[in-house]
C-alpha cells in the first residue's frame, strides 16, 4: 500500500519534472508536427495520388493509372516547356553568378560607402516581381517608346521587338532575373571573399603578381564552394520561373517563354487539368530533386561553405 | 588618383542602372499620363501632380487590396517570429525522442517545389471552403521550415550556461524561454521576420490561385491585373510606388538581417 502511494507520488513527481523542463516541447512541437502533416506531407502524397487520376473539381473523380504520365511522354508542349525552361537557365545562370561576383568584388574592394552601393544591388532582390515586370515590360517595349530601344537608337541599332520576338522574349525575361537575383549572389560572394585570408593577398603581391593573376589565380578558384552552391540555389530558381512569364509574355510568343511552372499553371488553373498539372509538378520535383542530389553528393551534408 | 576617380565613376553608373527602374517607377506615378508615349523620357513629369495617386485610391479596390496584403503579411510575420524561435530553440536545444529524424524530415521536405503543393493543396482548400479567405494564406505560413533551420543554427552556437542559470533559479521552461532564450534571439528572429514579410508581401502565385475574387486580391494580383490594361500607365506606377514604400520601409531598418540571413541559409 504504502509502496504504491510512493511511487505514485514520484510518477507525478516525475512529470512534474518533466513538464518543467520539456513542457515548451509538448506545447509547441505536436501542433507544429500536426500542421507540417497536414500542409506539406499530406499534399506531397495527395499530389501524387492525382497523378494517377481523373480528377475533377466537381463530380466524381476516376482512376486512370498511367494516362496522365504517358500523355506526358507524348506531350510536344511539355517537352517544349522544359527545353525554354533550360535554355532560360543558361541565359540566366552564368551572368547573374558573373554579375553577383563583379559586384561582390567592387563592394569588397574598399570603396566609400559600399554600404549604400550593396544596398542599391540587393534592392531589386526584394522588390515584387509585379513591380519590376511592370517596368521592365516598359523599358523593353518592342517599339521606339521603350526606353531600352531609345539608348539602342544612339548606337545606330535599329528597334528591337523584345518581347514581341520569339526569339528574343525568353533573354528578356532572363534579363529581368538577372536584373532581380544578382544582389542576392552577391551577398553570397561578398561573405566568400571576406573569408579568403588576407595573408595570401600580401604574399602575392609581394611575388609582384599582377590583379589580374591574384584574381584568377587565388580568388576565384578559393571561392570554388561558393561557385558551387550558388550555381545550385540559381539553377534551382531557374526551374521554378514563373511570375514574369505570366506577367509579360503569357507564355508566348508562339510558347517560347512558356516555362515548366507556367504551363503547369495553365494545365491546373486555366484548362482545369489538375491531375495532369499534378505530374507536370512532379517532374519538376523529379528535376530539382536530382539537381539537390548533385549537389549533396558533392558538397556533402556538414562541409560549411564560410 | 585618376584611376580612384574612373572607379567611383563607373560604380555610380552602375549603380544608376540599378536604380533606373525605381526612379523611372517614383517620377513616373508623378505623371499625369494615361498612355506610355512615344517619347522614352516622357515619365519626367514637368508638374508633378497626386492626380495618380487620388485615381487609384477612388477605384475602391486598391485600398482594399492593400489591406488584404497587410492582413496576410502582418499575421504570418508575427506568428512565424514566435513559433520559428521556440521551434528552432527546441531543435536546437532539446533532448527527445526523434529529434534527428524530424529534423532530417524537415530539411528534406524544403526541398518539394512549392508549386507542387498548390495544386493539392488547392483541391484541400477548396474542401475546407477556403477558396477566397484569408485562411488559405495565412494558416500554411504559420511557421517554416527555413526560419527554424535559421534559429536553430543561430542557437546551437549559444551556450547552455545562461539557460542553466535560470532553471537553477526555479524558472520553468516557458520562462526560460521567455526570459533567457528569446531576448538573445533577437537578430535572428528579426531575420526570420524580413525574410516572412518579403516573401509574402510579394507572393503572386499563392494568390493568383486561391484568390479568384477581386476584393479578395492582395496587391501583387491586384496590380497583376493593371498591368494588362492599357491607359494605365500613370495609376500602374502610383499603385507600384505604394505597394513599394512598405518593403523598402523594412528593407532600410532590417537590410543587415536580410544579408545575414541569407549568408545563414548558405551554411546549410
Amino acid at each position: 500500500m504504502r509502496i504504491t502511494k510512493r511511487s505514485n507520488l514520484s510518477v507525478k513527481e516525475r512529470l512534474k519534472r518533466e513538464w518543467n523542463r520539456n513542457a515548451i516541447v509538448y506545447i509547441f512541437l505536436v501542433p507544429a508536427l500536426i500542421h507540417f502533416l497536414i500542409f506539406q506531407i499530406f499534399p506531397f502524397g495527395f499530389s501524387f495520388v492525382l497523378t494517377f487520376m481523373d480528377w475533377n473539381v466537381i463530380g466524381t473523380s476516376e482512376f486512370v493509372g498511367l494516362k496522365h504520365w504517358s500523355a506526358f511522354l507524348s506531350d510536344k508542349l511539355a517537352w517544349k516547356a522544359i527545353w525554354n525552361t533550360v535554355l532560360f537557365s543558361i541565359y540566366y545562370i552564368v551572368p547573374t553568378m558573373a554579375l553577383g561576383l563583379i559586384l561582390a568584388l567592387i563592394i569588397n574592394s574598399g570603396v566609400r560607402f559600399s554600404n549604400v552601393f550593396k544596398g542599391i544591388f540587393f534592392l531589386p532582390v526584394v522588390t515584387s516581381f509585379v513591380i519590376i515586370a511592370g517596368l521592365w515590360g516598359w523599358l523593353f517595349n518592342g517599339t521606339q517608346a521603350g526606353m531600352v530601344n531609345f539608348v539602342l537608337g544612339f548606337f545606330g541599332i535599329e528597334t528591337q521587338l523584345f518581347l514581341a520576338d520569339s526569339g528574343q522574349a525568353l533573354m528578356v525575361l532572363a534579363g529581368l532575373s538577372i536584373f532581380k537575383v544578382s544582389g542576392s549572389t552577391m551577398i553570397y560572394y561578398f561573405a566568400g571573399l571576406q573569408s579568403i585570408p588576407k595573408q595570401l593577398y600580401e604574399a602575392a603581391r609581394i611575388d609582384g603578381a599582377s590583379k589580374i593573376r591574384i584574381f584568377w589565380q587565388i580568388t576565384f578558384p578559393l571561392l570554388k564552394p561558393i561557385h558551387f552552391y550558388v550555381a545550385i540555389i540559381t539553377t534551382i530558381g531557374s526551374f521554378q520561373i514563373f511570375d514574369s512569364t505570366f506577367l509579360l509574355t503569357g507564355g508566348g510568343p508562339n510558347y517560347s517563354t512558356t516555362t515548366i511552372v507556367y504551363y503547369l499553371y495553365e494545365q491546373g488553373f486555366t484548362s482545369l487539368n489538375l491531375s495532369y498539372a499534378a505530374v507536370l509538378s512532379y517532374v519538376l520535383f523529379f528535376i530539382i530533386l536530382t539537381i539537390s542530389l548533385i549537389q549533396r553528393k558533392y558538397l556533402g551534408k556538414d562541409s560549411a561553405i564560410y | 588618383m585618376q584611376k580612384k576617380i574612373l572607379k567611383y565613376i563607373a560604380l555610380s553608373l552602375l549603380a544608376f542602372v540599378f536604380l533606373m527602374p525605381f526612379i523611372i517607377m517614383a517620377l513616373g506615378s508623378l505623371k499625369e499620363v494615361q498612355y506610355a508615349q512615344v517619347d522614352p523620357l516622357f515619365w519626367i513629369p514637368e508638374e508633378p501632380s497626386l492626380v495618380n495617386y487620388i485615381n487609384i485610391f477612388e477605384d475602391g479596390m486598391f485600398l482594399r487590396w492593400i489591406f488584404n496584403s497587410v492582413v496576410i503579411t502582418i499575421v504570418p510575420v508575427g506568428s512565424q517570429m514566435l513559433l520559428c524561435a521556440v521551434l528552432g530553440y527546441i531543435f536546437a536545444k532539446k533532448q527527445f525522442p526523434g529529434r534527428e529524424i524530424i529534423f532530417w524530415i524537415f530539411m528534406a521536405v524544403i526541398m518539394i517545389p512549392q508549386q507542387l503543393l498548390i495544386i493539392p493543396k488547392y483541391i484541400m482548400f477548396a474542401d475546407f471552403g477556403w477558396i477566397n479567405t484569408y485562411w488559405s494564406l495565412i494558416v500554411p505560413e504559420l511557421w517554416g521550415i527555413m526560419g527554424v533551420f535559421l534559429v536553430r543554427q543561430f542557437l546551437q552556437n549559444i551556450p547552455n550556461d545562461l539557460e542553466e542559470a535560470a532553471r537553477m533559479d526555479g524558472a520553468n521552461d516557458i520562462q526560460v524561454f521567455f526570459r533567457v532564450i528569446l531576448p538573445l534571439s533577437v537578430p535572428v528572429v528579426a531575420t526570420v521576420g524580413t525574410f516572412s514579410f518579403i516573401s509574402n508581401w510579394n507572393d503572386l502565385f499563392q494568390p493568383l490561385i486561391y484568390m479568384t475574387k477581386e476584393e479578395m486580391f492582395p496587391v501583387t494580383v491586384g496590380l497583376a491585373s493593371l498591368l494588362g490594361k492599357e491607359g494605365n500607365f500613370g495609376i500602374e506606377m502610383a499603385g507600384s510606388t505604394i505597394s513599394f514604400i512598405p518593403t523598402f520601409i523594412i528593407f532600410l531598418f532590417f537590410q543587415r538581417y536580410f544579408t545575414e540571413g541569407i549568408q545563414m541559409s548558405g551554411l546549410k
